[in-house]
């Protein structure tokens, strides 16, 4: 009887007892392993090889930018500093630490509040504050409008060429006529990016009720559903890729609308920020805002997008 | 025939209907068929006949410009709880898992949870799916698929049930076992199945009247009856002699339909058209 019960053994199960040590790293990379691991150091390879060939004030490596952020952006040089006695004392010139060390209590306080009195965290925080402010309302009115599109032919027919015009015009276009109505600052930002993200995200959403439309709806009245529970138990549900998909492209939109707007109609802002740093010709500076402005990209696509779009994925598979 | 008998009740009424797509492109004409209760009645014939629009004008999603449609009395509406509809594809809700979407009628109608669930259950297991309640739908194969849309209109417990070619997307094994799938859980509900087919196998096999539909706007060219003894099992039935003298006429009457009035591929595309128009209102 064992014989045969040893026939039935996989394959895989024998290697790896046999040289279980030499094979568990190619296993480990057979499983794991994906070319998207290639992707960023290779950009950060290309950035070196050619940085190698420019002056470091024209482009910077990559941990020049990087040193721009440690010490210049996020923990700018410190002046003053709190004694153990709680007064704040002026460091003399040639004591002023820019490098990290162990700090005493009154230090650590101190550099704290330089963390937080960095330059950088304004201009991060304007820009979300904008993105939210633009993002948001594109949000309610593409919800509202897509649906009332996808629902209503004859709305959908007078909102479908206004779509398609605001759509054809770059949405920084705006920007100029904007600050001449607002001034600089956040009502200016906010309605470039609430233009550049509203219309694609209404199209969006208006094509996939269309798409509900029909089927699932006839076996759903047939089943005796009436009109709010179609709404309920059938719109809601189906909606919910296309939705996702609407806030990934008009958070996309919103962002790069952002960037762009800023650098014309704002006084504050990652995208004021790396112009005026281009301005003067700190090429680290507009490095690092291109950097930060990628990574909060990143941020909220994985924090945001990522988990709700995980909730339909099962059942989109087909 | 014994199986007519012993449902009591009154009949699905088609009476003098006429319904045309937009006033421009008339379907029926003065249409009349009277469905026996507990009847098994099949259409069959060429495509662009109207098979899929009579469905539409019994399940409500139509309505006859004159003439009625009316089920023990009743003019219909699609949210009737006693009507049934298994459509060509299986348009089962994808986010929902496999008896979950066997429940979403009972739980249109309010049956509190438990009730609902023992209810659906039991029909799930009737179409022989018992193991996969929690699949998701789409991780079904396409027969399993069907036979959870089946249960799903089953569940409602419908004196009639309307269905529309609910085969004719599956491999032919699959297809023949379906058909005694079909009949088996007919024999035990014996609920009244009005059976849109373009299989005349599968018409002979499990209907008591088949009616082979005209061309526009003729409605119905002929009703056959079929005297196949029941109950009918696969190869047993299939090679009676009767079987294939039904389905020597049936391909006959066909063949007469088609060319009846050929319809030209213009007219073809116009029934399409506004075929498609009608369902995106």
């Amino acid at each position: 009887m064992s014989v045969p019960a040893a026939k039935v053994s996989s394959p895989a199960s024998t290697t790896s007892s046999f040289s279980g040590l030499m094979t568990a790293p190619l296993e480990f990379l057979r499983r794991y392993a994906s070319w998207s691991w290639l992707s960023i150091p290779s950009l950060l390879l290309a950035w070196i090889l050619v940085a190698t060939q420019f002056e470091s004030y024209i482009l910077p490596q990559p941990w020049e930018v990087l040193d721009e952020a440690w010490n210049e952006m996020l923990f700018p040089t410190q002046e003053t500093v709190m004694d153990d006695d709680g007064n704040i004392v002026e460091i003399p010139e040639e004591e002023r630490v820019t490098t990290w060390r162990l700090l005493s209590h009154g230090e650590l306080v101190a550099a704290v509040q330089h963390f937080f009195r960095g330059e950088i965290w304004p201009h991060v925080g304007w820009s979300l504050l904008e993105e939210v402010g633009g993002f948001g309302a594109a949000i309610v009115f593409s919800l509202i409008f897509g649906f009332l599109a996808g629902f209503f032919k004859g709305f959908r027919e007078y909102i479908v060429p206004l779509n398609g015009l605001f759509m054809a015009i770059p949405p920084i276009a705006w920007a100029p006529l904007m600050v001449i109505i607002f001034g600089l600052g956040y009502t200016t930002i906010v309605i470039v990016i609430f233009i550049s993200a509203v219309n694609p995200m209404i199209l969006t959403i208006m094509e996939g009720v269309l798409q509900i439309q029909g089927q699932e709806v006839r076996a759903a009245r047939i089943l005796g559903a009436r009109r709010w529970q179609l709404l309920l138990y059938v719109y809601l549900p189906a909606s919910l890729p296309f939705v996702t998909a609407a806030l990934r492209i008009g958070f996309s939109q919103a962002w790069r609308a952002l960037v762009a707007a800023e650098m014309i109609g704002a006084s504050v802002g990652l995208g004021y920020m790396v112009q005026t740093a281009g301005e003067v010709g700190n090429s680290r500076l507009v490095l690092l805002g291109i950097a930060m402005i990628g990574l909060f990209s990143y941020i909220f696509e994985r924090m945001l997008f990522r988990p709700i779009e995980k909730r339909y994925e099962v059942w989109r598979l087909t | 025939m014994s199986h007519i008998d012993r449902v009591g009740g009154e009949d699905l009424v088609i009476d003098s209907v006429n319904f045309s797509y937009g006033g421009k492109l008339s379907i029926f004409l003065n249409l009349n068929l009277n469905v026996k209760p507990g009847e098994f009645l099949s259409i069959i014939g060429p495509s662009g006949c109207g098979k899929t629009t009579l469905l539409n004008l019994l399940s409500g999603f139509y309505q006859p410009e004159q003439g009625s449609v009316r089920l023990r009395g009743q003019p219909i509406a699609p949210e009737d709880t006693h009507l049934g509809y298994v459509f060509q594809q299986p348009t089962l809700f994808p986010w929902l898992s496999a008896i979950e979407n066997v429940e979403f009628g009972l739980r249109m109608i309010g049956i509190p949870s438990d009730a609902r669930r023992e209810r659906a259950l039991k029909y799930f297991h009737l179409v022989g799916l018992k193991g996969f309640e929690d699949f998701l739908v789409l991780r079904l194969s396409g027969g399993m698929q069907q036979r959870v849309s089946l249960a799903r209109s089953l569940a409602m417990e419908p004196t009639l049930l309307l269905m529309d070619e609910p085969f004719g997307a599956l491999d032919a094994i699959t297809r023949e076992t379906m058909n005694d799938e079909l009949l088996r859980i007919w024999d035990e509900l014996g609920q009244t199945v009005l059976f849109i087919t373009h299989d005349i196998d599968e018409a002979v096999y499990l209907s008591d009247r088949i009616v082979v539909c005209g061309r526009p706007p003729h409605g119905i060219y002929k009703i056959m009856e079929n005297e196949l003894p029941r109950p009918r099992s696969g190869p047993n039935t299939r090679t009676k002699d009767l079987f294939w003298q039904y389905k020597k006429q049936l391909i006959e009457d066909i063949a007469v339909v088609t060319a009846q009035s050929p319809q030209s591929e213009e007219e073809m595309r116009e029934l399409r058209l506004a075929q498609h128009a009608e369902v995106l209102e």
